[in-house]
């Protein structure tokens, strides 16, 4: 049983969520500010907060302010994030301020509750499109590569290869198929990754953030 | 009877183009009509009018490309020596008669004005005359007129002629300050109705990110990917989002929106979800390569349905597009020879285009992956 608790000021949204989720999911609770959101995790800890980006309330940063006044709590609730949006763009800010994943709210109640469980056991969620972003940002198609594994402004060869394969709509298990390696493999690889997303100070990273900010 | 040509003013033309106009409508010399003009304009200022009438109701010979209209008459400039003279002789009337010198007064500031507005109008869209003729006929005409109405102040400080004094003055002034406020006058206005549109857009885009687009998300993922009301409400979300996010951006035909635009319809028509993923830079499309793509995509959509991914990626000497279904699976192999959609529209299509199409199984052996692939030239 996993606990979750639903960030998302659209109580129609929240409501359809709710009951879409499969039994292996348990709610803990809604909350539909960035205050409330914050008042709520720190009361009950959930499992996985699944956290809308756009966000009224707060300082009016959102999703992200929602994971920055939660970051003391980020080795017992983890989070995933959920946009209306399908441009990776949009994401990458809460991405940056932790969230260990995301997910369009076009998604099934099948796939959000796998990308749950995921994110529970300490896997990164990427979609093709996020997958697409990445390869894009860390150049890539252009030829860039790391040339060690802890270099954090490029991506190794492997996780090129394990980003392409994801981006071309593959899932975790057939990616470790065609690559001969195992799904904890292919895991490994994707965190390795969204570490990098996170921790970057690669120039389209953070002027993209920049300009965010400055808008 | 010969036909007369139309009553048309060249572009480019001594004043106003008026004269050669007529000439060439009337079969007579251009020498001819100006005499007439200038004749006719000093006895009773007749020719005058005339001129001014058929300049303002001669339409300019029409041309798609429309070049700004040239004058070659430096009309400020010798309306700005007109008032130079003028304001000498003013200097010597002041001292004897009254009629003269508020004669001279208005002369000069009609003649002064007249350079400015001139310079400040018909000046301004006309390559002949520069920035620094510009300067000088307005810096003239200022210095003018300043030094006109002081003067005219301190040695004639009565009636008539004082208040004359005041608006040279004031004129003089406005003269400087006029393209000043002219320029700043129009870019606010510009910049006013700019912010104000953007305003109300932002506004309505926050209102539908809220509410419709939260509403169409919901009724997808509650009615099952490929549902008809899924297809439907996921349309009018790309519709919708296009034009909230990309709104008035230019639309560049690159593959990428174009592939992006084909799967929109192609969704259109079938249970099918298309998701594109376009990584790199993409110039123009090469038309066998998107063709090629068009037929994969309708073919995942037609015989296998559900989820589709399009993935494309652009290097410096190849571009990959990779498009994948969940479906039965398809082999070159149990493709009926009959079947021309995959033989001839994609492999054979791209092997013209100098590429190459694989067709292979899923990582995990079911649905079809179908791999475009096609180098591009570097130059």
């Amino acid at each position: 049983m996993t606990s979750v608790l639903i960030v998302d000021d659209h109580s129609i949204f929240r409501s359809g969520l709710r009951a879409d989720l499969d039994g292996s999911l348990e709610v803990l609770g809604e909350a539909a500010t960035v205050d409330d959101a914050v008042a709520q995790i720190a009361a009950l800890l959930p499992e996985v907060v699944l956290l809308d980006v756009h966000l009224p309330g707060g300082a009016g940063g959102g999703g992200a302010e929602v994971l920055r006044r939660s970051a003391a709590l980020f080795d017992r609730v983890r989070f995933l994030a959920l946009s209306v949006s399908d441009s990776a763009e949009d994401v990458v800010g809460v991405i940056r301020a932790g969230a260990r994943g995301y997910i369009t709210k076009g998604s099934s109640g099948l796939e959000v509750s796998r990308a749950v469980a995921a994110v529970a056991s300490g896997d990164a969620v990427f979609s093709p499109r996020l997958a697409g972003f990445v390869l894009d940002a860390f150049g890539a198609v252009t030829g860039e590569q790391a040339a060690t594994d802890d270099e954090l402004d490029r991506l190794s060869a492997r996780e090129q290869e394990v980003m392409r394969l994801i981006a071309r709509g593959f899932a975790y298990k057939e990616v470790a198929a065609s690559l001969f390696i195992s799904v904890k493999t292919v895991e490994t690889h994707v965190s390795a990754v969204l570490r990098k997303l996170q921790l970057s100070s690669r120039h389209e990273l953070t002027a993209w953030a920049l300009e965010r900010k400055l808008l | 009877m010969t036909t007369r040509p139309p009553l048309l003013r060249e572009r480019s033309a001594l004043l106003g183009g008026v004269s050669v106009a007529l000439a060439d409508h009337l079969g007579w010399s251009v020498r001819t009509v100006r005499a007439v003009f200038v004749v006719s304009s000093v006895l009773g200022g007749a020719g005058a009018l005339l001129y001014l009438w058929l300049w303002a109701l001669v339409p300019v010979v029409p041309d798609d490309s429309a070049p700004a209209v040239r004058r070659r008459a430096p009309v400020a400039a010798i309306l700005v020596g007109v008032g130079a003279a003028t304001a000498i002789v003013l200097s010597t009337a002041l001292a004897g008669a009254d009629t003269l010198a508020t004669n001279a007064l208005i002369v000069v500031v009609l003649s002064l004005g007249g350079a400015v507005a001139w310079n400040l109008t018909l000046d301004r869209t006309d390559p002949d005359r520069s920035r620094e003729y510009a300067l000088w006929v307005r810096g003239l005409a200022a210095v003018i007129l300043l030094l006109t109405g002081i003067v005219t102040l301190l040695s004639r400080p009565a009636a008539i002629n004082a208040v004359l004094g005041v608006g040279v003055v004031v004129l003089g002034i406005a003269v400087v300050v006029a393209p000043r406020v002219v320029t700043l006058w129009t870019e606010l206005q510009a910049s006013q109705t700019a912010r104000v549109r953007e305003e109300q857009r932002a506004e309505m885009a926050a209102h539908l990110h809220d509410s419709v687009l939260q509403t169409l998300a919901l009724i997808q993922n509650r009615a099952g990917a490929s549902s008809e009301v899924a297809r439907i409400a996921r349309a009018q979300e790309r519709e919708l989002r296009d034009w909230l996010f990309t709104g008035s951006a230019p639309v560049d035909a690159d593959l990428a929106s174009e592939l992006r635009e084909i799967a929109a319809l192609i969704e259109l028509d079938y249970a099918v979800r298309i998701d594109v993923v376009a990584v790199g830079e993409f110039g123009p499309s090469p038309v066998a390569l998107v063709a090629a793509a068009r037929e994969a995509m309708l073919n995942a959509a037609r015989h296998a349905g559900g989820e589709v991914s399009v993935y494309l990626e652009s290097t410096v000497s190849a571009i990959d597009i990779f498009i994948r279904d969940r479906g039965p699976g398809v082999t070159l192999e149990t493709v009926p020879d009959d079947r021309l959609g995959i033989r001839e529209s994609i492999i054979g299509r791209m092997a013209r285009a100098g590429g190459s199409a694989t067709i292979g199984a899923g990582a995990d052996g079911s649905g079809t992956e179908i791999h475009l692939h096609l180098e591009v030239p570097h130059d």
